[in-house]
């Protein structure tokens, strides 16, 4: 019972973070592979907010939230000055520097040792630490922020990310500025991934930057690229599939020795065959270009 | 001041190496389009190639590790770069794609030989002192063969008129199929060439330091990150863009530490594609060739 109500913690966490990459991806058509990164500093922040100040949990979660989205806002800056590979290699880039920034500002971050005894969260004095709580609160947020994402998706907003997705110049001629939008795009996904990096902290309560790095951040990108992105259903399916398949693996008996490799290879496989029959995943609207 | 000094070889001796994997990517990149994250997964196989063969001699283990190199390369260009082709796929897919080989390719590896460290050379290197600076036999051949293959390869690219095809390939592809030339034969060459020179730095730097499953994707980057900042269009930009990464890299290992290295080579990516979006040594295209 506890392992399923795991899973479903998990898959409320990854949710979150699949709707808020949606944004940049699917709506934007932009690959970013920085997201972890931004679930990173929202775990770190929420962290050190929390431990140091000791203020209440809604708190934490904003001012993780503004400083995260501040710092996504700053990394799209000069990130968004680029599409296509140049774009997929310079957010790699940022990856790989807040990765390194977490990892060696040990007197900040502890480094490679991480923080651990990160205190469970207490709202408005209902101390939440049993799983089913748990469960409770990481699906209520996601329902929240789900709402959310399906006014901004469908907002004008939402609706000018699309057709700049689809014709940059195009849009561009109908006075919808891709920069300023790419921009804004950037921040609030960055900003939202704060949330799950919160959630997942307190949740496992020990965070280490290892948590972060680029194969999570090709992990959430998978997510979309094979539920399918650009619309509501498909983060939905893709998160499910992704979380539930090691899962799957486990059942099927393959030794733990081996486990990891043969998930990966899976994962691999699944992308290359995807990408060439269905290039805009299972259900999605956006096909990479 | 002597600790300087060594770096600095050091870096030289690194520069060659991250030469010969940008010129390895490049190739592939500048007349393929494709963005060939395999490569790392071909640079892992070839280490390993070396690490299985050269039980029988080292000459052995040498061909071992091109021979795995090629026919990875080639299997890859057959099996899943070249359907994404005559489907006409999008760049982008091609990469996921091959993101997603590099992620198959890598794990088989770790799943065969296990996650750990193989050391291929054991023993301590004899090292020759050359005024300040300490060199290692295993850098010195390092140096030699790889300025070798540099030479080479730079050398193919201006004399060879079926290189020089492929490298229009990446300009223009569908007028290649029509001057007649054979776009699938010019791919697989280029397969095999890049294959080639990722092998070599690959087994080099495996016999330093040895291997590992997962160290393919770094060094690719590595190669990737030099062909941009020098310079889509520059063989020479690459391979100086590659010197200027490894002898930044020195730097900061003098300075701070080698923890900051992949944050410093990604961080002049960054700076010099604000500045300079074509790379640093490419010249002014003309308004119609852009």
């Amino acid at each position: 019972m506890n392992y399923i109500l795991h899973l479903l913690i998990m898959i409320g966490i990854y949710l979150i973070l699949a709707y808020s990459l949606n944004l940049v991806l699917g709506f934007g058509g932009l690959l970013s592979l920085c997201h972890a990164a931004f679930y990173g500093i929202g775990a770190y922040t929420y962290t050190l907010i929390s431990m140091h100040f000791h203020l209440p949990f809604v708190l934490c979660i904003a001012a993780s939230v503004l400083i995260t989205g501040f710092i996504a806002f700053l990394v799209g800056i000069p990130g968004l000055k680029f599409r296509g590979d140049p774009f997929v290699l310079v957010t790699l880039g940022f990856q790989v520097i807040i990765f390194s920034i977490l990892y060696n500002w040990v007197s900040l971050t502890k480094g490679p040792y991480g923080i651990s005894g990160i205190p469970r969260p207490e709202i408005f004095g209902l101390k939440i630490n049993s799983l089913f709580s748990y469960l409770g609160l990481v699906w209520i947020s996601f329902i929240i922020i789900g709402i959310f994402f399906y006014f901004i998706y469908n907002s004008p907003f939402g609706l000018a990310l699309k057709a700049l997705r689809e014709d940059e110049r195009a849009a561009e001629s109908l006075g919808k500025s891709a920069y300023h939008y790419f921009l804004y795009a950037f921040a609030i996904s960055g900003a939202i991934a704060a949330i799950p990096g919160a959630l997942y902290a307190t949740y496992v309560t020990y965070i280490d930057p290892t948590s972060f790095t680029v194969d999570e951040s090709i992990f959430q990108i998978a997510i979309l690229l094979v539920g399918g992105s650009g619309n509501f259903l498909g983060p939905a399916l893709g998160t499910v599939f992704m979380v539930l398949l090691p899962e799957a693996l486990r059942f099927l008996g393959i030794p733990d020795t081996i486990a990891p490799n043969v998930r990966q290879m899976i994962y691999g496989l699944i992308l290359i065959v995807l990408m060439y029959f269905r290039p805009q995943g299972i259900v999605g609207e956006f096909k990479v270009r | 001041m002597t600790l300087l000094i060594q770096l600095l070889v050091n870096g030289l001796i690194t520069g060659v190496i991250y030469s010969l994997l940008a010129v390895s990517f490049g190739t592939v990149y500048r007349s393929t389009r494709v963005f060939h994250i395999a490569l790392g997964a071909i640079y892992t196989a070839s280490a390993y190639g070396i690490y299985v063969g050269k039980n029988a001699g080292l000459a052995i283990g040498v061909f071992t590790g091109l021979g795995v190199a090629i026919v990875l390369s080639l299997l890859i260009e057959w099996c899943i770069y070249r359907p994404f082709l005559k489907r006409g796929s999008s760049l982008g897919v091609v990469l996921i794609a091959s993101l997603g080989a590099y992620i198959l390719i890598e794990n088989l590896i770790a799943l065969l030989f296990g996650n750990e460290v193989k050391i291929i050379h054991t023993g301590i290197e004899p090292s020759i002192s050359v005024g300040a600076f300490i060199l290692t036999r295993i850098q010195i051949i390092q140096f030699f063969i790889g300025i070798l293959f540099l030479i080479g390869s730079v050398v193919a690219f201006k004399k060879s008129r079926f290189l020089k095809a492929a490298w229009a390939m990446g300009d223009e592809p569908l007028l290649l199929e029509v001057l007649g030339l054979p776009v699938f034969r010019l791919r697989e060459t280029i397969f095999c060439f890049s294959a080639i020179l990722c092998a070599t730095a690959s087994m080099l730097v495996a016999f330093d330091v040895g291997i590992d499953p997962h160290v393919g994707l770094s060094a690719i980057l590595l190669g990737a990150v030099a062909v941009l900042v020098g310079g889509m269009d520059n063989i020479l930009g690459w391979i100086f863009a590659a010197f200027l990464l490894a002898e930044l890299q020195s730097l900061a290992i003098w300075q701070f530490s080698a923890r900051w290295n992949d944050a410093i080579s990604f961080a002049l990516l960054i700076f010099v594609l604000l500045f300079r979006p074509t790379g640093l040594f490419t010249k002014e295209a003309r308004i119609e060739e852009r």
